[in-house]
């Protein structure tokens, strides 16, 4: 338990150290409130561009809050993912590729520990960086449209997290016998899109699918309700999750380290 | 109760089979060295020893037995240690310290005192980024040793360092060699010698020569026999090689060396020889060849 504080205090200190506590919340909050505002401010931005013909209309639908909010979860589905798989793609694959782990491995120091450090650190920055892009994105909305109630906007935040967090399991879990931090976030790339492909064009077979967790929690927003399947994705996404970590453990105890 | 055994240690990678089964024991503060060429399986080896390389077959035996975590009991420095470069020297070392289970308090204490004892103080609050190579070589040696290992296996600690530096290096291996049992490897017989109590020697995988230094000498060491002439050393050596008790002559331009089997016979018939033939002889000398020639000599077949 002592071990695992002196692991996970390194990793934040070493996410300090390269300021990834700064530009990876940044991010998040730019990708995050740039969709309510350019929603808002689309006609003039349109206008001050002088990009139309004399005479032209246009009707540009005015978006309800709910679907403010919702195109900023789409950018997370996005960009949001491109982010989380680029930053974690190399937490273990890239200390093992320059050797450090050659120093670190031969202390008594447990594999679990290891593993669990570089995860919860991985979910204490993404999960920061999230709720204060989604936040922010939440107030914008607020302002500009109309207050999402709070309680609805927790819930989405959490269901969504869910995601999120499998995500960064499965990275993690990659991490563990790819050394190549590029494969590692290829592969996890590849998963997701592929996942997200399946499930969505096989949404009637594939309900229970993780994948589905970012559609389910749109319609909430925009609708004001969760399907039923919410909760068989749920449930399959956390049994994923923790299948995951302790894969990862079981993995990365096995393998040369060299 | 040896603090290591090793038996029938074998590894290959694809097709080339790399070591070809070591045995060999390490007791309690003793030091051994791993003498070889490049690629003679030193690094592949004590990869094994760390844990960080799986055998394919043979067994590798701590103290603690085989349920123990023996990394407890070991300090490893790699041929080519890396860090965490955005670290400083000190914080890392406070950070492995607390790794292998010393309180902070500790680990702390001990950074300081091995910061100073390997020399690299003055730069224990700067980026390890941006230490040099022989201050990543002391920092190594340092994190290897925090914990006071009861085995501490270095792969050639010495290779990167300037003359200075190895002088204070192997000074601070005898000292540690007090504290715990030493295994380094090196290409350099010389420092070897000068802090091991035995040496193995590994030739493409195989262990073809072990021993104390005194076993090694008696076993190896031949009487010598350097002559030197006025001129066309090379000429007379060649008759002189024709007698009885030479076993083998080289010539390194205007010298000649012969190994002997009797040095006392030897050197009268050379004497004798040489007198009734009027040879112009400018220089003899009797010695014994070095471990280094023999080993040279075994690497070269
Ligand atoms: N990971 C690996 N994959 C394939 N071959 C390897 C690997 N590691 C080592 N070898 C081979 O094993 C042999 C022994 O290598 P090793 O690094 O143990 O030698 P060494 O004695 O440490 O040499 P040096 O003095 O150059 O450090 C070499 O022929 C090398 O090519
Ligand atoms: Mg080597």
């Amino acid at each position: 338990m002592k071990q695992l504080v002196t692991l996970f205090k390194k990793e934040m200190l070493e996410m300090a150290r390269n300021f990834k506590w700064i530009w990876v919340p940044l991010t998040f909050v730019l990708i995050a409130v740039k969709e309510p505002l350019v929603l808002y401010y689309l006609p003039q931005i349109i206008d001050s561009l002088g990009g139309l013909p004399e005479g032209a209309v246009i009707e540009l639908p005015v978006p309800s809050a709910g679907e403010a909010l919702a195109a900023s979860l789409s950018q997370f589905n996005t960009l949001g993912v491109l982010i989380i798989v680029l930053i974690t793609m190399g937490t273990i694959a890239g200390e093992r590729k320059s050797g450090v782990t050659e120093l670190i491995l031969v202390k008594p120091v447990s594999y679990a520990g290891f593993v669990t450090a570089k995860w919860s650190s991985s979910m204490m920055l993404i999960w920061f960086s999230y709720f204060l892009g989604y936040f922010l994105s939440w107030y914008y909305v607020g302002i500009l449209f109309e207050f999402i109630p709070f309680a609805d906007f927790l819930q989405s935040f959490f269901v969504y997290g869910i995601w999120l967090t499998l995500i960064i399991t499965i990275v993690i879990l990659l991490n563990t016998f790819i050394k190549s931090s590029g494969a590692v976030g290829f592969i996890s790339i590849g998963i997701i899109i592929i996942a997200t492909l399946l499930s969505t064009s096989l949404s009637h077979l594939l309900a229970w699918s993780p994948a589905l967790l970012s559609a389910y929690t749109n319609t909430f927003i925009i609708g004001g309700n969760f399907p039923d399947e919410l909760l068989p994705s749920i449930i399959v996404s956390v049994i994923a999750i923790m299948f995951s970590i302790l894969a990862s453990i079981a993995i990365f105890k096995r393998r040369e380290l060299a | 109760m040896p603090v290591v055994s090793i038996t029938g240690l074998k590894k290959r990678f694809k097709e080339q089979e790399v070591i070809k089964g070591l045995d060999f024991q390490l007791n309690e503060g003793k030091c051994i060295a791993l003498l070889g060429a490049n690629g003679a399986g030193k690094t592949t080896t004590l990869k094994m020893l760390a844990g960080l390389v799986k055998p394919d077959s043979g067994s590798i035996v701590y103290e603690g037995g085989e349920k123990a975590d023996f990394r407890r009991f070991i300090g490893y420095l790699p041929q080519f240690p890396v860090f965490y470069e955005w670290m400083t020297g000190r914080e890392f070392l406070e950070y492995a310290g607390q790794l292998a289970g010393l309180p902070k308090a500790e680990a702390k204490d001990r950074a300081k005192d091995l910061l100073e004892l390997t020399g690299i103080s003055e730069a224990k609050n700067r980026r390890i980024g941006k230490y040099s190579g022989g201050m990543k070589q002391r920092l190594g040696i340092a994190q290897a040793i925090i914990h006071r290992p009861r085995l501490v296996m270095l792969d050639e600690p010495v290779s990167a360092l300037d003359p200075f530096g190895r002088r204070e290096v192997l000074e601070l291996l005898n000292r540690l060699k007090k504290e715990t049992a030493i295994l380094f490897s090196t290409h350099i017989l010389n420092d070897a010698e000068e802090i091991c109590d035995e040496i193995l020697f590994l030739h493409g995988g195989e262990l073809i020569e072990s021993g104390t230094l005194a076993e090694l000498r008696t076993r190896h060491q031949q009487a010598k026999i350097d002559l030197v002439f006025k001129a066309n050393t090379a000429e007379y050596a060649e008759e002189i090689s024709l007698l009885p008790p030479v076993s083998s002559m080289e010539v390194n331009g205007d010298s000649a060396s012969f190994l002997v089997n009797d040095i006392e016979k030897a050197r009268k018939i050379f004497l004798t020889e040489i007198a009734q033939r009027k040879w112009p002889l400018v220089k003899f000398e009797i010695s014994r060849t070095s471990l280094e020639d023999v080993f040279m000599k075994v690497v070269k077949k």
